[in-house]
């Protein structure tokens, strides 16, 4: 439970820096958003305009601490402020719909990756220097070394384009509406498989290759011998002897990559016209839309961290020395 | 050298290694027994092949390591003519073994009662409360609380591990424990209590051990015959009283030298000088001729092999063709003043 306790204080003192840190950035640059949103169109406004616009973003007057600690006051209250690009809609309405999106595909995509990979890994270390370590490995180095931005070109241009079998774009198609049956479920599926695969193979080698690293390495270990030697089946002795050994390591990347794709699948989401945070944040980038930007930011932030927490708490489960305090 | 009632028999074993810079035989024409009951040695230094041998009884060799010719024998039954299912009918359930490194030999994510429970399931048809309710039992056979059961191996102390290893190997009653250095990693204290342990088991439950170390004192207490092993090749076997009194190879009495004796006036130990032999350049002839003190002509052009001298004395060396003359220390140093 200390153990635990020790992380989530740890976890929100990140957060806190992570808070300070959004706080100062837009208020170290020249002007405000206002007058990047408003000088280069030359619109005339009253100086009282202005001053309601900035109260509206968040820029309230007098010293800087107590401009902090209202900004705190209202990220913890889930107030992010309001977007310029989509006025009057607020940065928590818009990142709010995008959020599931971004979830389920970044998720779904990332998942699999860690499933597959790690499975994939297990195999080629266990028959280290046969046929399937000599193709699946250097193969799966080659895919985690092309840019996103290939694949999702790739498979929309030959299965959405070209062949037609797949939707190319958007998370549903135009004519439904979100409802829990079988056509919209369905519908949603199609549209996420080109994304999600394109999430997913760009991410297998990142899973696969250290996974049969530590395999490897594992194997030379005495308890994987005496497993062997109990005459326990191959498939026992690979998955229950091996692989729940080497794969804790592998669930610190799992955490990291997912904490990292809640934001970082923008390219595919932009390829494919997802309506995700990628395409939120893309938008709100173009438009410079800062309020929006530094939401997203913030929520990115809060998921990496959450997802590590996430790690932390399997992490218990996984390696039975740490409930203990062990030294093993 | 084969008796009807070996409960293991190695004939001509030759285990070999496959490397970039060549191919190494790193166990060359071992052949020895164990009958129902017995301790049987195996000494020599690292590197030696012991370990190698060990890992043939149960065909546990990875590659590059393989089984290149001979047989073993088991009750009878050529282990390595079994199939994947029968092997692993046979693996534990025939022949168990403690590891090198028994404190690492235990898996450290899985509780030790899952370590008891897989073997048991694995082998016989019983429940897992069944199994559970053996486990209890052994880890009492080895003095460790049944309570205990639920911890994971990190909780253990090394003795204590090293007993849960021992509790397991016995899991399934083999008739062969083959025990590869299963002190090395414990102080003398512990070393002790576990020695006194497995021999206390072995009365009880009567199976035969093969017990590997190059603790040579350790060895000559515990065995009823011992086995020399150098550079691959087993080079004497003897009943373990007489084999460091009247040693018939060189190699045997310079270990037999390089201990202090317990008992007697202080004295200088003498080491085997040189090097251990490199498996890649194998010279014609005897294996110990670089090191030997003894080397005639004939040593460098006619390979050994082992011969029964004495009764139940067998040794590879070409010194005793003619007459039969145990090593004696005015020899060797007569030798050394040459």
């Amino acid at each position: 439970m200390g153990f635990i306790l020790r992380r989530l204080f740890f976890y929100l003192a990140a957060f806190m820096v992570a808070v300070v840190i959004n706080f100062m950035l837009p208020r170290l640059m020249p002007g405000d958003p206002v007058t990047a949103m408003l000088g280069g169109r030359g619109a005339m406004m009253t100086y009282d305009q202005i001053e309601a616009l900035r109260q509206t973003f968040g820029f309230v007057d007098g010293p800087l601490i107590q401009q902090f600690f209202s900004y705190v006051s209202s990220v913890f209250q889930g107030d992010l402020g309001t977007s310029v690009q989509s006025f009057p809609e607020t940065v928590s309405t818009i990142l709010g719909r995008a959020f599931g999106w971004t979830l389920f595909l970044t998720g779904a995509g990332t998942l699999l990756a860690f499933i597959v990979g790690s499975l994939l890994g297990i195999l080629a270390a266990w028959n280290r220097g046969g046929w399937f370590d000599s193709i699946v490995s250097p193969l799966s180095l080659i895919l985690q070394a092309t840019p996103q931005l290939v694949f999702g070109l790739l498979f929309m241009f030959v299965f959405g384009v070209t062949l037609q079998w797949l939707p190319s774009g958007y998370a549903f198609s135009p004519e439904l509406t979100p409802e829990f049956s079988w056509l919209f479920i369905s519908d949603v599926a199609a549209h996420a498989i080109l994304p999600v695969f394109t999430v997913f193979i760009v991410q297998l080698g990142g899973f696969l290759i250290p996974m049969r690293n530590n395999m490897i390495n594992l194997l030379n270990e005495d308890y994987i011998t005496m497993g062997k030697a109990k005459g326990l089946s191959q498939l026992r002795v690979m998955l229950n002897y091996g692989a729940r050994n080497a794969v804790l390591p592998s669930v610190t990347s799992l955490s990291m990559a997912l904490g990292m794709v809640i934001g970082g699948a923008m390219v595919v989401e932009v390829i494919f016209n997802y309506p995700g945070l990628g395409t939120v944040l893309y938008n709100a980038i173009l438009a410079r839309d800062y309020q929006l930007i530094q939401g997203q930011l913030l929520v990115m932030t809060l998921f990496m961290l959450f997802f590590n927490f996430m790690a932390d708490i399997l992490y218990l489960f996984l390696d039975p020395r740490l409930k203990h305090g062990g030294s093993a | 050298m084969s008796q009807q009632s070996a409960l293991l028999q190695v004939n001509n074993l030759c285990v070999d290694y496959i490397t970039d810079a060549g191919d190494v035989r790193a166990v060359s024409d071992v052949s020895f027994e164990i009958a129902p009951g017995e301790v049987f040695g195996l000494a020599g230094e690292s590197g030696c092949g012991k370990s190698t041998v060990a890992f043939s009884i149960s065909r546990l060799h990875k590659p590059p390591a393989f089984i290149s010719e001979g047989e073993v024998l088991f009750d009878g039954k050529d282990v390595l003519a079994f199939s994947d299912q029968e092997l692993q009918a046979f693996r534990w359930a025939q022949c168990s073994m403690v590891f090198q490194s028994a404190m690492n030999s235990l898996n450290p994510v899985l509780r030790v009662e899952e370590q008891f429970c897989d073997v048991l399931m694995a082998h016989e048809d019983i429940s897992r409360a069944q199994a559970i309710s053996r486990a209890k039992e052994l880890l009492n056979i080895v003095d460790i609380h049944p309570d205990r059961l639920r911890d994971y191996p990190h909780q253990f102390s090394g003795g204590m591990r090293q007993r849960l290893v021992i509790a397991i190997t016995l899991a399934l009653k083999p008739k062969l424990i083959v025990m590869d250095e299963p002190t090395t990693a414990l102080d003398v204290v512990v070393q002790r209590e576990i020695l006194q342990k497995i021999y206390q088991l072995k009365e009880q439950f009567g199976f035969s051990i093969l017990f590997i170390t190059h603790d040579l004192s350790l060895m000559v207490e515990f065995c009823d015959r011992i086995g020399i092993m150098y550079a691959g090749e087993l080079v004497e076997v003897a009943p373990a009283k007489s084999i460091f009194k009247q040693p018939l190879h060189p190699y045997t009495y310079g270990l037999g030298q390089s201990f202090p004796p317990m008992l007697g006036p202080k004295k200088r130990l003498e080491g085997i000088p040189g090097h251990p032999l490199n498996l890649l350049e194998v010279p014609e002839g005897c294996r110990f001729q670089s090191r030997c003190e003894f080397k005639h002509a004939r040593c460098e052009r006619v390979a050994t092999s082992l011969k029964e001298l004495q009764h139940q004395h067998w040794a590879a060396c070409h010194r005793h063709d003619s007459a039969l003359a145990p090593i004696t220390a005015e020899e060797v140093s007569l030798c050394k003043q040459q």
